[in-house]
């Protein structure tokens, strides 16, 4: 498959497609790939897809006041199932236009999550992360570990519903469409049991870890404010330091503001370095959208996002009358 | 804490809620001393954040109604 | 030449009145708007809430209530009646007496102490005499003008000269028992009249029990008991037990339809009002069960049928075809409904509680105004209009709206006010208005880059704030406000002398933001705002806080706290005041033309009413012909529609402003009101042509539905009611003989899953063609298949001659069509058997038909849709171009400048569509007749540096006012349709949008004002 891909791209970049392909490569570190920028057809030498290419390249297209897609005419992107989603959010929201952009679909069986790696590992420093079948062997200073692959699997890729493009230029192998994932909600599900003071009391722990870095907010593909609210002097919407209410302020609203636009890539889960739980919040936010507005991100291009259409028979139950 | 009494913010929508605030006071309609009321001019204005923000400033409720 | 006025004298200040004045006040034409009672408002206070949107009633009159109080251009009289008029059309002497109100208007500051102290209690006629009032009192809560008056009928003084505890008790000495009638002479170019409708007295119906029976009630006092702001405040409760009823039967048609008292004719609204009252009941309490008996639903307007069908599926509403013929009561107040079906079988049943739907019938005193202005009255009392001139009494000059001449509901009150003003105007001198203000202003201070310099003030209001609120404490308190320069206390803030205060401390203190600590800026804002920038201050450095109607008002009994509540919302107004920034009002030029869209009757209209105003139209029709559905119709009941046709052709080809553009399509409409540009693309030509003008009217009508059923198309005889004018017109008919048997099916392809309304002109169009059938042919059998015949208003009339006639009437059910089946299927010409099922006899019965008529709906145009995207206005799940709003902006779109008319807007009828098109163009002409308008201070505006260009604001805008730039890929703010709602604001993630007026900044600064978790830990 992997030399498939490389052909397509070299081809899409002989042929002019596109003037730069996104994809990823070997990371310095094992179990984590970096982006790889190809321009030229012998670039893609470099090219891997594998467990570890985690990174929703697609927010390379709006990043930086979308300076990549400004310089160049056309953009080809390496894509899984979520990040084919990003691109049609950015379609839909004028930040891309779809013929600029020539979409890469892979069959994606899942990324591994690195913190999971760093459990699985007990914390010791890891050499090496390799999978066969569905086992993953992991090794590493005074380690050797064999784990089934779903311990170590990113909660987004368990259970991911779209794991493969719906919207594409070209896909390597065969494309599903959809999944059954009949446990997609089942942390909500949970989440939802608990009382309002518990479920208060988990946000409020949650997010008072919060060291107020951003990352989550800079990897995500779906913030793309040129400043973003949290950074605003006039008015000052909240305060910047860690404060907690301050913090629990800054993940609510950024929760609202990815409402209905949210794909689940889990870039902000793998970013967190003091480790939040900000998928919760997320898919409560996913699941209410769909059940409310029968609408998910990133599905279809000519679709209207959920939080900017009114519908007279949509549920109004927030309404006392 | 057994004289402790919420006190509410209640945005109301200028053309409906507001003027139904008024109405009642018309009536002379009594009711509890504990809100106060920010005349907005429409419920669509009501940014997300406006509830998060008014709950920090010490507010115990929102009342949103337009 | 005749002679022109600049003004207008409109009778009778209810909604249709308010809309006519409004009308003429935008297009600058003075009016003098008379009224009754104390009062303007009319029927709609009275109303909980609209059908079929259950709007409150109240919330979307009062906007428009306090507009004509406001507008420069309209003077209102109260308790004043139109003693006579003279002359001649274009100038009119009218002679008005206002009765004396013994209140003196300036003084009174409608605190209502005076009622409270009044010895004398009587019954309230606005609260249906469900409540008592004082003999001083306010005719209703939100009353305009919202003074008291004093009732002389009833007043002690004034009948038995003793009492005057008022004048003890009021604190603003406002009282004024030597008060006289006065009156006023006035000369105006053309009268409007508006005067309404009564309702019918049921006391003379002795079998249905009312008065004597307590539980049964009328729609309008049922109406008073639901509304939130009634006499019961909302709770339903039998009025002989105050028992919550269970069950509730509404009977319809209670002095309507019923040749005995001479109401031969239709009150139009009742159905939709008893469902409505039905549902709204049912919402009030959840275990009621209504019932209602009729005879024919008549839900024929605009998305009534769906309501109809809701208050079915959705409310559990039971409706019972029958007629109600007698009510007895039992020992605990129940009601004991004696009603009989159409086959004769009588049944009975028990109710907790009755409503007799009340008919609607001509005002008490309309015979003594029509001697007086000299208009003649219709066989039923109603004013005497025709059918193709609706708007017009029988006295020139003097026209009519609302529903003084016919029963009509609210929408179609409002469309016959402004089409009345468009008959106004050939009486009228018209001039475009400029944007200068006349008075001679002050120039305004620049106070940008200064410090803010707050003044405060704090209105004791008599006693009305300051007998609960610790006044002075309040002034003192927000003297320690950061920013305060000045406060301090004023009597009555809103006097004359204490606003000359405001604008001395102004200059005194060099104050650049003003905070008012009062009453409600709703009322009292804009008088404010006008005394400050008399002072050269920017209106919108000004604020009030509502410490009356929402504080002093509402806590009477809590002063500490009251007052405790005062001091914050003086602080939150100031810390708001901290942060107001001047704001302009932008001007938007406006091109005087329009163009109509499509060449019908309504558009020729509409275009003809701009045209004779002095506005150049474009009118583009799509065909090679004129006259769009109107050239399909053949007959009517009084008139020659042809000759109607011919007429409106006549009169648009001579007029020279009128630009005809035949076979033309429109390719291409840009820009927005007062600056339309549309791009126009004769038919053959590639030579596009570019139009330049201020409004839009769309006109484009409707089509014939084709019939998928009823075997339509199998045989010459099976035909449509259109294609049946035709035949009647040439005399000529299939198998070239006159046919014995002729069949109507109502209903086809309307009322249905999927196409759920009413297409309105069928029944009367069934009636129609079958009276001129039997005249044609006296002994032709003609039976109307019918699901409810909705012959509404004077329709009614022709339906029961019919039925004198001999026409038979079968009623189906949709669940039990007739069944349809061909004689000789190789026969082209083949007659038809018609079985369906009759209820009178039980049983299906057989028809040989010479001629089936199938009576097909009205569908909307496909086309509809591309202009709907062209102008960016809205169609309704039918298709049909959705209006502004279903009840007071019925020909208005939401996007300023397109208006809208005639069978796009929904089926109806020649006369309807004159009304509507005459409204479109007088609506347009509120625009069109000024040079320019002014765009709102309160709007947003795109801090283009944040912005990404993501588009939920463009789409969220209901105003259309917002676009995405594509090239600079920034959200742009039109200015000219801003509404100011700040809903884009609440969607923008960037924080790139702001409303001025309402900014982030200032609310965020109103929010923190208060020391709060301080305060709760004391």
């Amino acid at each position: 498959m992997l030399q498939e891909l490389k052909d397509t791209v070299k081809k899409i970049l002989e042929e002019k497609k596109a003037d730069i392909v996104i994809g990823w490569k070997k990371g310095t570190l094992p179990g984590i790939a970096t982006p790889l920028f190809m321009e030229y057809p012998e670039d893609v030498g470099e090219l891997i897809f594998d467990h570890t290419c985690r990174n929703n390249l697609t927010s390379y297209l709006t990043k930086d006041k979308r300076k990549l897609s400004k310089d160049h005419a056309k953009v080809g992107v390496i894509v899984k199932g979520c990040d084919a989603r990003s691109v049609v959010l950015y379609a839909v929201e004028n930040q891309v236009k779809r013929e600029n952009v020539f979409i890469i679909g892979v069959h994606c069986e899942g990324m591994y999550e690195k913190k999971k790696l760093r459990a699985a590992a007990e914390g010791k420093e890891i050499f090496s992360v390799k999978s066969s079948g569905n086992i993953v062997t992991i090794k590493g200073r005074d380690l050797e570990k064999s784990v089934p692959e779903k311990e170590v699997l990113s909660d987004s890729c368990i259970y991911c519903r779209y794991p493969d493009a719906r919207e594409y230029d070209v896909f390597i192998g065969e494309p599903r469409k959809e999944v059954d994932v009949p446990e997609e909600f089942s942390s909500v599900n949970e989440f939802e049991k608990k009382t309002a003071e518990e479920r208060w009391e988990y946000i409020t722990e949650e997010y008072s870890k919060c060291i107020r870095c951003y990352a989550c907010r800079n990897v995500c593909p779906s913030c793309y404010c040129n400043e973003c609210f949290v950074d605003q002097n006039n008015p000052q919407w909240i305060g910047k330091t860690p404060e907690t209410t301050d913090s629990i302020i800054f993940h609510l609203i950024r929760n609202i503001h990815i409402a209905g636009r949210c794909v689940d890539c889990g870039s902000c889960v793998t970013a967190c370095p003091v480790e939040i739980d900000l998928r919760i919040m997320n898919k409560k936010v996913e699941k209410e959208i769909r059940e409310r507005f029968g609408y998910t991100a990133g599905l279809d291009i000519n679709e209207k996002p959920a939080m900017a259409t009114f519908c007279e028979h949509e549920k109004q139950d927030f309404i006392m009358s | 804490m057994s004289n402790w009494e919420p006190k509410i913010l209640a945005l109301l929508c200028n053309w409906c809620s507001y003027a139904g605030a008024d109405l009642a006071g018309v009536s002379r309609m009594q009711y509890p001393p504990n809100v106060r009321v920010v005349r907005i001019p429409c419920s669509g204005r009501v940014d997300p954040l406006f509830i998060v923000k008014t709950l920090q400033s010490g507010y115990d409720g929102l009342f949103v109604s337009g | 030449m005749s002679l022109k006025s600049r003004s207008v004298m409109v009778v009778g200040a209810g909604i249709a009145g308010i809309q006519a004045a409004l009308d003429l006040a935008e297009m600058g034409i003075k009016v003098h708007l008379v009224e009754e009672s104390p009062s303007i408002g009319g029927r709609m206070p009275q109303l909980d809430k609209t059908f079929p949107t259950n709007d409150c009633s109240m919330c979307i009159l009062a906007p428009k209530m306090s507009e004509s109080v406001r507008h420069p251009n309209i003077k209102i009289y109260t308790t004043s009646i139109v003693d006579s008029v003279s002359g001649v059309p274009g100038n009119f002497k009218a002679v008005i007496t206002e009765k004396a109100k013994y209140v003196n208007q300036e003084k009174c500051v409608s605190c209502g102490l005076c009622e409270e102290k009044c010895p004398v209690k009587i019954d309230d006629e606005f609260d249906m005499k469900l409540r008592k009032r004082g003999a001083i009192s306010r005719y209703f809560l939100q009353s305009i003008p919202s003074e008291y008056t004093i009732d002389r009928r009833s007043c002690l003084y004034l009948n038995k000269g003793v009492c005057r505890i008022c004048e003890k008790v009021c604190p603003a000495g406002a009282i004024d028992f030597d008060d006289k009638d006065k009156q006023y002479e006035i000369n105006v170019g053309a009268v409007i009249l508006s005067s309404g409708i009564d309702t019918f007295n049921p006391i003379h119906f002795g079998n249905f029990g009312y008065k004597r029976y307590p539980n049964v009630v009328t729609s309008l006092e049922f109406e008073r008991m639901l509304s939130a702001s009634g006499p019961l405040g909302g709770h339903v409760i039998r009025p002989g037990d105050h028992k919550e009823p269970k069950s509730l039967a509404f009977i319809q048609c209670v002095g309507s339809r019923d040749e005995n008292i001479n109401h031969n004719y239709c009150s139009s609204a009742c159905c939709m009002f008893a469902i409505k009252e039905a549902i709204i009941a049912k919402e009030h309490i959840k275990d009621l069960q209504p019932s209602i008996f009729y005879m024919d639903i008549r839900a024929f307007g605009k998305d009534f049928d769906k309501y109809y069908e809701k208050s079915k599926s959705k409310y559990g509403v039971e409706y019972i075809k029958s007629k109600v013929s007698d009510i007895s009561q039992d020992d605990e107040g129940n009601l004991i409904l004696k009603y009989v079906f159409e086959n004769g079988e009588i049944q009975y049943k028990k109710f907790d509680m009755v409503v007799l739907s009340i008919g609607l019938q001509p005002r008490n005193n309309i015979t003594e105004l029509a001697e007086k202005l000299n208009f003649n009255l219709n066989e039923f009392g109603f004013c005497r209009s025709d059918a193709n001139t609706p708007l017009n009494t029988t006295s020139e000059g003097i026209y009519v709206c609302g529903a003084m001449n016919a029963p009509k509901d609210i929408p179609e009150s409002v469309t016959t006010s402004s089409g009345a003003v468009a008959e106004t105007l050939k009486f009228l001198r018209l001039e475009r208005q400029d944007l200068t203000d006349k008075k001679g202003a002050v120039p305004e201070m620049d106070v940008s880059g200064d410090r803010p310099r707050i003044g405060a003030f704090v209105c004791h209001c008599g006693i009305n704030i300051a007998g609960v609120v610790d006044v002075k404490a309040v002034a003192e308190h927000a003297g320690t406000q950061p920013n305060v320069e000045f406060s301090g206390n004023l009597i009555y803030a809103c006097s004359q002398d204490c606003m000359n205060t405001i604008k001395e401390k102004i200059k005194e203190h060099n104050l650049n933001r003003i905070v008012v600590a009062a009453c409600t800026p709703r009322t009292h804002e804009p008088l404010f705002r006008e005394t400050i920038s008399e002072a050269g201050l920017n209106p919108y450095l000004f604020e009030m806080a509502n410490i009356r109607d929402q504080c002093s008002w509402a806590h009477m009994n809590e002063p500490e706290l009251a007052t405790a509540k005062s001091k914050d919302l003086i602080s939150m107004g100031i810390a708001k005041a901290r942060e107001l920034k001047p704001l302009k009002r932008l001007p938007i030029p406006i091109d005087p033309r329009a163009m109509v869209i499509g060449g019908g009757l309504a558009g020729m209209t509409a275009a003809i009413s701009l045209a004779e105003a002095g506005h150049e139209v474009y009118l583009v029709e799509k065909e090679n012909e004129l006259g769009g559905n109107l050239r399909n119709i053949f007959f009517n009941f009084e008139d020659d529609p042809q000759e109607l046709l011919a007429d409106t052709i006549d009169k648009l080809r001579k007029n020279r402003l009128i630009h005809i553009h035949m076979s033309t399509e429109i390719q291409k409409i840009d820009g927005y009101v007062g600056n339309f540009k549309s791009t126009l693309l004769k038919k053959g030509s590639d030579q596009p042509v570019i139009v330049e003008h201020g409004a839009v009217i769309i006109a484009t009508g409707a089509d014939e539905h084709e019939s998928k059923e009823y075997l339509y198309g199998e045989s010459s005889r099976i035909i449509s009611q259109v294609e049946l004018e035709r035949m009647m017109k040439d005399k000529k008919f299939p198998g070239g003989r006159k046919p014995q048997n002729v069949v109507m099916i109502q209903c086809v392809g309307s009322r249905e899953e999927g196409k759920m309304y009413c297409s309105r002109i069928c029944c009367t169009k069934a009636v129609k063609n079958a009276g001129v059938l039997k005249k044609m042919l006296p002994n032709a059998n003609i039976y109307i298949v019918y699901r409810d015949v909705r012959t509404y208003g004077f329709r009614e009339k022709y339906y029961s001659e019919l039925r004198g006639k001999g026409a038979m009437f079968v009623h189906y059910t949709p669940d039990n069509k007739p069944e349809v089946a061909l004689v000789n299927d190789m026969d082209p010409d083949t007659q038809v058997n018609v079985t369906v099922f009759d209820p009178i006899v039980n049983r299906n019965i057989e028809i040989k038909a010479d001629l089936l008529v199938l009576s097909t709906a009205v569908d909307a145009k496909k086309e509809n849709l591309d202009l709907a995207k062209m102008l960016k206005v809205s169609l309704n799940t039918d298709g049909m171009f959705l209006e502004a709003h279903a009840k007071l902006r019925p020909v208005d779109f939401a996007t300023d400048g397109v208006f809208l008319a005639g069978l796009a807007h929904g089926p109806k009828d020649c006369s309807e569509s004159i009304t509507q098109a005459k409204a479109a163009a007088s609506r347009a002409m509120t625009f069109l007749n000024k040079k320019a308008v002014l765009a709102e201070g309160t709007i947003c505006e795109v801090n283009e540096s944040r912005c990404t260009a993501c588009g939920y604001c463009e789409q969220i805008c209901a105003y259309n006012a917002i676009e995405i730039n594509k090239e600079k890929e920034v959200a742009k703010v039109n200015d000219a349709l801003c509404k100011g709602c700040g809903a884009c604001v609440a969607s923008c993630r960037c924080g790139a949008l702001d409303l001025r007026g309402f900014t982030n900044e200032q609310m965020f600064s109103a929010f923190e004002s208060l020391d709060i978790i301080n305060v709760m830990n004391e």
